[in-house]
């Protein structure tokens, strides 16, 4: 009886790899492929959807997921296994690497009590100033850095803020939402201002470059799309100060306890002056030289430096980067690649395009839509970086300017706002327990439509000068 | 039944209590403690938090560290803290409990929870733990680590979704307290029938009577007129049992629908106890059982004893 319970307790737990799986051999078996896409193309739309379930319900852990992506590819997607052990490695999963990387190495410094009173110093005591000071530090800092370094180093000053704010610090609802989410979305909004802001950035160039759709360089993309940054800022601020009134207008106490505390961290030792003396360097790089070695590349020059130096251990390095993310990029990557190939992403574009043309009878604007429409939803499901792994091949399928629509749909995929899941920086402050799904809601709404106008702006005043 | 030895030795019982928050979870840590205490019973008090996706667990994690360079607690801790200091005003006559201090940084990670370090030494039969995930499969996978032998679980707003899940899935008793008042006065109810559970949990009822004080009735209930002699043996040896232990029973035999007879007659001034269903896993999952029913119908605290 013991043993039944058990294998019932494991189908439940288990239930959407199984739905997946089914999903999976009913159209592997009794759906034929359509005329227009060839078995390869089919069996690879199979792979990807099956793997949408899982990583939407996670009933297996990601690097299983991972593995599933591989050996799929090789049995029923027509690719040879050193095919798909040649895309697995590029430059965007060097990024996405060697940024979780730098990110341990940097946090291990303790740089975030300089970066809290240099916070203080400019914002004051006021509460307002405090939040539009939070959004746009986590902005502008996360758009170089991405926005998993900027929330890791944030949330503790804010954090401390509230502390020292009441000693009742959960009836503070108003302040709390209002700083946490200054840092969440502050860091999603900035995370598409440069290359380095995000590891989806670097799978779009990835997939231009591997496409032969055309490319952008650090400035050139920089130019595009950091007008946009900085519209959003004071717009972001004034959103979530009107969705979360703070109930404090002034923080004297909790700034002058905040800067009593980071003062005893003393003046800056060597080490840390060198550490921020080799991110220097890594940003310099990046912005100069990524035309020409990658971005990937940089940065693990830059980690290699770190740990020559002695200034993180590998041990540390190891135990701070989920690797199963990493192996899972690198089979998310090779599959968008054979979907590329199969003939998949084309013919998914083509059926997205004429499903809407007669609502949107214009070509340009239509595959616009698709382009925000198609990662926008993906993003508050999945990941960020994973909606554009999936949907990027296709975006590129369908017709028109790559660059452009590629970028749309990037920065579309920074949507994320109504769900603790897409960004990093979201799931960061709702895994502090301090705020609930709901105000992901409250506030993510108001900010989609503020984003979607912001693009649109940039879109058809700003890029047509441009290019 | 008298003679027989107990099914089981109330000085080795491990008892869990699951907590959500300061707010909401008072009732239910009073309840446990008192249960632990007069059972004698060592007692662990686990908090179950949400899961951040595993996508950004490396961005979780690194906050996390973080956060504790800034002496600020790992989510979920403030929670054991407090259950700390509940327990020790709960049993101020526990001088060894009072002694005891939180230290947030005594904690380590084991077995995929957090576990907070305690002076064991010193006599202290509590443990905190803080566990990440799905409620019933962080619950069922702190059981069978630990081997407790009874649940206590707070009332939930979405009880009929959990009942099915935590009565099939967790591997001990379990003890509901819906709608729990520690100021009430309750009776208790055993719900007796030919059941092989029924034994043992009239062994929990006598317990419990005799540490609490309550007064005890018995409920039998059948689909027809008639009882049969396996329904009335039951009866009798139930009123045997307590008899033997000087516990004074009121006797009532109902007709009807089982489940409905027992939540109309438990009302709200009843703490209820019965065994766990001997159906077959699938057939509780596709048709339910009493006690899943019973737990999904009724308002008042529910002992369901495996």
């Amino acid at each position: 009886m013991h043993i039944s319970a058990d294998m019932l307790f494991w189908v439940q737990q288990k239930r959407w790899l199984l739905v997946a799986l089914v999903v999976g051999a009913i159209l592997y078996f009794f759906v034929p492929h359509p005329q227009s896409l060839g078995p390869d193309g089919y069996h690879i739309l199979i792979i990807i959807l099956m793997t949408l379930i899982l990583i939407l319900k996670e009933p297996i852990p990601l690097p299983a997921i991972a593995l599933q992506l591989i050996f799929w590819q090789v049995m029923i997607g027509g690719s040879t296994a050193n095919e798909v052990g040649g895309y697995f490695m590029n430059d965007a999963v060097f990024f996405i690497m060697g940024s979780l990387m730098l990110a341990v190495a940097i946090v291990s410094q303790g740089l975030d009590k300089r970066l809290a009173l240099g916070i203080i110093h400019l914002t004051g005591n006021k509460s307002w100033r405090i939040v539009a000071g939070f959004t746009a530090i986590s902005a502008i800092l996360s758009s170089f850095v991405g926005p998993h370094m900027v929330t890791a180093m944030m949330l503790p000053v804010a954090l401390t803020l509230i502390r020292y704010t009441s000693d009742k610090g959960r009836s503070n609802t108003g302040l709390i939402a209002a700083l946490l989410f200054s840092i969440a979305y502050g860091a999603t909004i900035g995370s598409i201002g440069t290359p380095s802001g995000g590891g989806r950035n670097v799978i779009m160039m990835n997939y231009w470059a591997e496409f032969g759709s055309g490319s952008l360089s650090y400035i050139e993309w920089m130019k595009m799309v950091y007008p946009m940054v900085l519209i959003e800022i004071p717009i972001t601020t004034f959103i979530i100060l009107k969705t979360f009134p703070p109930e404090w207008q002034n923080l004297d106490t909790a700034v002058r306890r905040l800067s009593v505390e980071v003062a005893h961290a003393g003046k800056m030792s060597a080490k840390e002056i060198f550490s921020l003396f080799l991110f220097a360097g890594v940003l310099y790089g990046w912005i100069v030289l990524s035309e020409d070695y990658g971005l990937g590349s940089i940065a693990l020059i830059g980690i290699f430096l770190f740990m020559a130096f002695g200034l993180v251990s590998w041990k540390d390095l190891s135990r701070g980067v989920n690797w199963g993310v990493i192996l899972l990029f690198g089979a998310t990557i090779s599959i968008g690649v054979q979907m590329k190939n199969t003939g998949g992403a084309a013919w998914l574009a083509e059926g997205s395009v004429n499903l809407l043309q007669n609502l949107i009878p214009n070509i340009d604007a239509l595959r616009a839509v698709v382009s925000v429409a198609l990662s926008g939803v993906l993003s508050n499901l999945l990941s960020s970086s994973a909606t554009v792994a999936v949907v990027g091949p296709v975006v590129l399928n369908l017709g028109g300017d790559p660059i452009l629509l590629g970028l749309a749909s990037v920065i579309s995929s920074a949507f994320g706002y109504f769900t603790a899941v897409a960004a990093p920086a979201c799931t960061i402050i709702y895994s502090s327990g301090l705020v609930k799904a709901p105000d992901f809601l409250r506030a993510g709404w108001k900010m989609a439509i503020m984003s979607v106008i912001s693009l649109a702006l940039v879109a058809l005043v700003w890029w047509p000068l441009l290019r | 039944m008298t003679k027989k030895k107990p099914l089981f030795d109330p000085k080795s019982l491990k008892f869990l209590t699951a907590v959500s928050s300061v707010e909401y979870s008072k009732p239910t840590l009073k309840m446990g403690a008192l249960i632990a205490s007069v059972f004698d019973a060592s007692h662990g008090v686990v908090y179950v938090g949400e899961r951040a996706s595993e996508f950004h667990g490396s961005s979780v994690n690194l906050t996390r560290t973080n956060l504790d360079n800034w002496n600020i607690i790992h989510p979920g801790l403030e929670v054991l803290e407090w259950a700390l200091q509940e327990l020790k005003k709960l049993s101020p006559e526990n001088n060894e409990l009072a002694k005891i201090q939180f230290n947030p940084d005594h904690v380590y990670e084991e077995d995929g929870r957090v576990r907070v370090m305690l002076p064991e030494e010193k006599g202290c039969r509590i443990e905190l733990v803080l566990r990440e995930g799905e409620l019933v499969d962080q619950l069922r996978k702190e059981i069978q680590l630990e081997n407790y032998d009874l649940a206590i679980i707070g009332g939930s707003q979405n009880k009929r979704h959990l009942a099915h899940s935590l009565i099939q899935y967790l591997p001990s008793s379990i003890f509901i307290l819906q709608k729990f008042n520690p100021r009430k006065k309750y009776k208790l109810l055993l719900l007796v029938d030919d059941s092989i559970a029924t034994n043992k949990s009239v062994e929990w009822g006598a317990l419990i009577a005799e540490k609490l004080g309550w007064p005890v009735r018995t409920l039998t209930v059948s689909k027809t007129k008639r009882f049969g002699a396996g329904y009335q043996g039951a009866a009798d040896k139930a009123k045997a049992y307590f008899d033997s232990r000087g516990i004074e029973v009121e006797q009532f035999f109902l007709t009807g629908d089982p489940v409905r007879t027992f939540v109309d007659f438990a009302g709200d001034n009843h703490f209820v106890i019965m065994g766990a269903s001997t159906l077959n896993p699938v057939k509780q999952l596709l048709f339910g059982s009493k006690p899943i029913k019973t737990l999904e119908q009724s308002d008042v605290p529910i002992l369901i004893v495996r």
